[in-house]
């Protein structure tokens, strides 16, 4: 392999493995101005080159929105359960940025830590990430204030960086290995990362010690009180178990779920322990900067801005951490 | 139809209990013969039924669905078959824009008295069916993603006079106690203005699309005191419907017009509400455009109906595939305030909370059904959605049915009946048969 991979040269590779019956997902711009993580059926669907921030994370890949768990029907004598009737196929993600790959990572533990989740665990064994370092940012950007960086290689099986005539490729792991071979090059230059503009241990001390400060309250008078934000993160994770079927048959599912929605914390009592928006707002910056680090000691949050991007009203981690870093401490 | 040999349609029937039951049970005590093939649910009155019903029977596998009742004048309830005349007016022409083959739903009314009809539009609708094949709308292929032209960069709209005066009146507004809170737009999105000094965070720009009224029904909002809200001509309109749905009254809420010179949004290009017509007070009226030609308000939808069905139901499988049930459409609208929606309660469950192919029909054909004759067209679904889909089209669709078929546009006037929720004896039934 030369030191330089064509752009076309990378397209080929991309429509054989798609000929090899791996499934490839990567940027695609679905309409004018919305690029998507989506699987693709030919290397010319994809937005390779230049600085684009999908809308989505590649969680997807790992963690569906939707996914069957098991079928079950009901017999004369009892209960027949079957597996989930999709095959997991080898997939890989190209396109993905640092921030999109260290949620592997970040996932993983959490899907390993008290139960192996075996649907999780199989797709995710099933991938391999191909990563392009960052050659750019946008104001929503802010990987390099939780940790990571335009050429973090956490998560990440093969890095590319983009040169004039092409691709520098960089295989990190063996998964990297079997798709580019092993050849490593001399690393180029990247232009100079976003700057980092907060300091994640103030947020979770404020987070902790201003628990109950009307900064919450006021912050959260625009949230809507939608997913938005949840399910464009590459690391949220909730989820939701529905069972869909009749009398007869039918399927356990696991749906994404969201801490924004008043209906997450519901009781069947009526009691809701997180009743208003600022609590919830409240809950999504505490589960990433204190609930996490605390059990699993990282923060769960990859500074990939798409929760203010996608955010109808404006908020957004990178909005509130701002917020919190000019606030006032109130005394207690 | 040679291929269909063994093929036995399924036809669901949403029946009303009065009349067609009836209809129904004459046929069977008379001992007229006819296919076995429909499934008869009695309902109490076509007026109960829920069009989101037609959308589950085709769900779980219906080849056809007929509604049927009582004929004009002889409702058991005076009325309820012609309220439901009026929603299937406007349902077909959304199933019509979303691609469904309308050769497999269909409308009658047949009286107790009317057993043989009964057989006989049975019969009918069991060898039209039968001819017609399987009915699979869930499995159709998503339309490809076809290449791009890439947008021109939004043009920066700057309106330095109106931003000053907006900020003045919020500012005289807090000071002398008019109201507590004022709503409007700022740097990054919505600002909730408590003193007057703050009034200088306000701003008015392209990036001022929020329709704001959307938070007057919250209740962290409504704590705050009375509240001014900024509007656009587009947004106030919201409140004529909160005002005739009985969510506000117009004294409770002060208004800040802004007259609008448009946003460069595609709603713009047909707007004939440039400048609030109902506000307190209008701030800019100096840079508003003057009202465009009402015509190509439904271009959009009008372009999407000239593909075949098939390519629109291709569309939309492609355009809800990507649905992620965020509900960012649903927080976002100013007229979805119910306390808790049909698609958050599960007993029974109407609409699957699954972000499968079915769920995201279901919830998109519910969410524009429920905004029929109310949606105003702000289109902050659409500006919300993550992902792209294009909701203008589907409240477009619904909009333009309205508008065709009872001269009625929402918010425009706030003395005409709605459209939902009235009716009148001449509303056309040449689809019922």
């Amino acid at each position: 392999m030369s030191e330089i991979l064509t752009r076309e040269g990378l397209r080929e590779m991309v429509d054989d493995w798609l000929a090899a019956g791996k499934s490839v997902i990567g940027p695609v711009e679905v309409k004018p101005g919305v690029v998507l993580f989506t699987p693709v059926a030919s290397a010319g669907a994809l937005r390779l080159e230049g600085w684009v921030r999908p809308a989505n994370s590649i969680k997807e890949a790992f963690f569906p929105k939707h996914e069957t768990l098991y079928g079950y029907r009901i017999t004369g004598n009892g209960i027949e359960l079957t597996d989930p009737p999709e095959a997991v196929p080898e997939q890989i993600v190209i396109g993905a940025h640092p921030c999109d790959a260290a949620a592997g990572p970040k996932l993983d533990k959490v899907f390993n830590w008290d139960y192996r989740d075996e649907a999780y665990n199989r797709r995710r064994a099933a991938t391999t990430v191909v990563t392009v370092a960052c050659a750019s940012h946008d104001e929503q950007c802010f990987c390099t204030s939780v940790g990571l960086g335009p050429a973090d290689e956490c998560g990440s099986d093969a890095m590319l960086f983009e040169q004039p005539g092409g691709w520098v490729v960089r295989a990190l792991t063996e998964k990297g290995q079997r798709l580019f071979g092993g050849a490593g090059f001399s690393l180029p230059a990247l232009p100079t990362p976003v700057q980092a503009q907060f300091d994640p241990a103030r947020i979770a001390a404020f987070a902790k010690e201003q628990f109950d400060s009307p900064f919450w309250r006021e912050h959260a008078l625009a949230c809507l009180g939608c997913g938005a934000c949840a399910y464009t993160c590459p690391v949220c994770h909730c989820f939701d178990i529905v069972d869909e079927g009749n009398a007869r048959e039918g399927i356990r599912a696991r749906n994404w779920d969201a801490c924004q929605f008043p209906i997450f914390t519901l009781h069947a009592s009526g009691h809701n322990p997180r009743g208003s928006q600022a609590e919830r707002q409240r809950q999504r910056v505490y589960h990433k900067f204190v609930v996490y680090p605390e059990k699993f000691g990282e923060i769960l949050c990859t500074g990939c801005g798409n929760c203010a991007r996608a955010c109808p009203a404006g908020l957004g981690i990178l909005p509130v951490v701002t917020e919190i870093s000019h606030a006032e401490p109130i005394q207690a | 139809m040679s291929g269909n040999g063994d093929f036995e349609p399924r036809i669901v029937a949403y029946v009303c209990n009065w009349c067609t039951y009836l209809g129904a049970d004459l046929a069977g005590t008379a001992r007229l013969e006819y296919p076995p093939n429909v499934r008869i649910i009695r309902l109490p009155c076509t007026g109960r039924i829920d069009t989101n019903l037609v959308v589950k029977a085709f769900e779980i596998g219906a080849d056809a669905v007929l509604v049927s009742g009582c004929h004009p004048g002889d409702c058991h309830y005076t009325a309820g078959n012609y309220h439901a005349r009026r929603r299937w007016m406007l349902f077909r022409e959304l199933l019509e824009v979303l691609g469904f083959d309308m050769r497999r739903l269909h409308f009658t009314w047949i009286s107790a008295a009317e057993g043989k009809r009964f057989q006989q539009v049975v019969s009918e609708i069991t060898e039209k069916t039968r001819e017609l094949g399987p009915y699979r709308p869930y499995e159709a292929a998503p339309a490809p993603v076809e290449p791009l032209t890439p947008l021109p960069a939004a043009a920066r709209r700057e309106f330095p006079e109106a931003e000053a005066a907006l900020r003045e009146t919020a500012r005289k507004l807090l000071a002398e106690g008019t109201v507590k809170v004022v709503i409007g737009h700022g740097a990054n999105g919505p600002v909730f203005i408590t003193r007057p000094e703050d009034a200088g965070r306000l701003t008015w720009n392209e990036h001022s699309l929020a329709n704001l009224t959307a938070y007057l029904k919250r209740r962290e909002v409504r704590a705050l005191g009375k509240a001014a809200v900024v509007v656009k001509g587009c947004d106030e309109r919201a409140l004529v419907i909160l005002e005739q749905e009985s969510q506000l009254q117009r004294g409770d809420v002060h208004t800040i017009g802004m007259a609008c010179a448009g946003m460069g949004q595609p709603k713009c290009d047909a707007c004939d509400t440039h400048v609030p017509r109902f506000a307190d007070e209008i701030v800019g009226a100096g840079e508003a455009a003057p009202a465009e030609a009402a015509s190509g308000r439904y271009a959009a939808v009008e372009e999407l109906l000239q593909k075949s069905p098939e390519e629109r139901l291709a569309f939309w499988t492609a355009e809800f595939d990507r649905c992620l049930k965020c509900y960012a459409c649903r927080q976002v609208c100013p007229m979805c305030f119910c306390e808790r929606c049909l698609a958050d309660k599960n007993r029974p469950q109407a609409i699957d909370t699954s972000p499968h192919r079915q769920g995201n029909f279901a919830w998109h054909i519910s969410r524009a059904m429920h905004l029929a004759g109310r949606c105003v067209g702000c289109d902050e679904c659409t500006r919300a959605c993550p992902v792209g889909i294009d909701l203008r089209l589907l409240n477009l669709a619904l909009a333009r049915a309205a508008e065709k078929q009872f001269g009625y546009r929402a918010g425009m006037d706030p003395a005409v009946e709605p459209v939902v929720g009235s009716y009148a004896l001449a509303d056309k039934e040449e689809f019922i048969r």
